[in-house]
């Protein structure tokens, strides 16, 4: 796989009980992504945000049952990304989708270098 | 800053139990008009009332739960409070809002000189690039943990500043997931560092970038920086650094 030059950046906002079809979203988009090859997708959890629903998304600190605000970044080429969008949008029924250019100064993977 | 002179008063009635999006309304408001630079507020809890909904809310000892009438009460300059009014109408919903005309004869001073600044907070504007660097948690330069070691190196180079956050699921240039487990014992969760400063500089970084990051994405995007510091004393150097 090879990326260089120009490409976009995703970052989908949602919360982390989010499901589609009984999984949390956030797993179901990255296997999404990696289904449709995109280069690379990176899920992160906050601590504390609102959004679309302006309800305050927290994590709790004790409990495992959090509803913390994720974040989900996704950077491949423009076509890449345009392939992924219509599944994003029917997957992310309350959320955020923001794309914005980036530059690829480098995408590297070396075989066998983690153990 | 509230100054002597004409101004208005806004009291904002609402019961306790009053919510705004999850939060008591009393609360949010408050919020709000901390957040929005009003230059003092006060909630004051009633003991008895009655309202619209002519229901006596009382703070007599056979009722155990609560719902007393809460009063907020803020003066500001006609302009700001034509400004607040609008959220402040939707925030209390079915409460009542009041505006009278008043004079402020003297306008309270803060009292902790501490609280101020020493030094004017300098605010910086100007357009500059966004990197951002994906790596693995376990990637090592050195015997060192990469993001540690690309920090430091950062710092040597006199980057303007650079953030590691920690993801929970992800996937790269290796096709390998990267999970945070369960119990966080043994964390291979992916990294991103955020890193901003010119272009120039972070293109003279590169080369160094370069040698150290063996696999992973790095990226770059143009964003507007807005900026503040503290021209503290004896950080001159600051100044010229980033302009």
């Amino acid at each position: 796989m090879k990326l260089e030059g120009k490409a976009k950046m995703l970052w989908i906002h949602f919360g982390e009980d989010d499901k589609w079809n009984d999984k949390p979203l956030y797993r179901a988009i990255v296997e999404k992504c990696r289904e449709l090859d995109i280069a690379g997708a990176t899920v992160f959890r906050g601590i504390e945000g609102y959004g679309a629903s302006t309800l305050i998304h927290r994590s709790h600190l004790l409990s495992f049952s959090s509803d913390a605000p994720l974040m989900v970044s996704v950077i491949d080429s423009e076509d890449k990304v345009q392939k992924l969008l219509p599944f994003l949008d029917e997957m992310v029924d309350e959320g955020l989708i923001a794309m914005s250019e980036v530059e690829v100064i480098k995408y590297v993977h070396q075989d066998g270098a983690r153990s | 800053m509230l100054t002597a002179g004409p101004a208005k008063k806004v009291t904002i009635r609402v019961s306790e139990n009053h919510k705004y999006h999850g939060q008591s309304a009393y609360a949010a408001i408050l919020d709000f008009l901390f957040y929005r630079g009003v230059s003092g507020a006060n909630v004051v809890r009633g003991i008895a009332g009655f309202g619209a909904d002519r229901h006596m809310h009382t703070a007599r000892i056979e009722s155990l739960s609560a719902d007393l009438p809460v009063t907020i009460e803020f003066v500001e300059s006609p302009e700001k409070v034509e400004e607040l009014l609008p959220k402040l109408h939707e925030m209390a919903s079915t409460g009542l809002i009041e505006v009278q005309d008043t004079t402020v004869v003297k306008a309270s001073e803060v009292s902790n000189k501490r609280a101020q600044p020493s030094a004017p907070a300098l605010k910086r504007e100007g357009t500059a690039k966004l990197m951002r660097i994906f790596i693995g948690e376990n990637d090592k330069w050195h015997d060192k943990p990469l993001h540690k070691a690309l920090v430091e190196s950062m710092r040597a180079n006199d980057i303007a500043g650079v953030t590691v956050n920690p993801g929970i699921l992800g996937y790269g240039a290796n096709r390998r997931i990267h999970r945070d487990t369960a119990l966080h014992l043994s964390h291979d969760r992916p990294m991103m560092l955020s890193v901003v400063d010119t272009e120039e500089k972070l293109r003279a970084f590169f080369p160094i970038l370069d040698s150290m990051v063996q696999q992973g994405l790095v990226v770059l995007s143009d964003v507007d920086v807005i900026k503040y510091t503290h021209d503290y004393e004896g950080e001159g150097r600051r100044k010229e650094v980033r302009s």
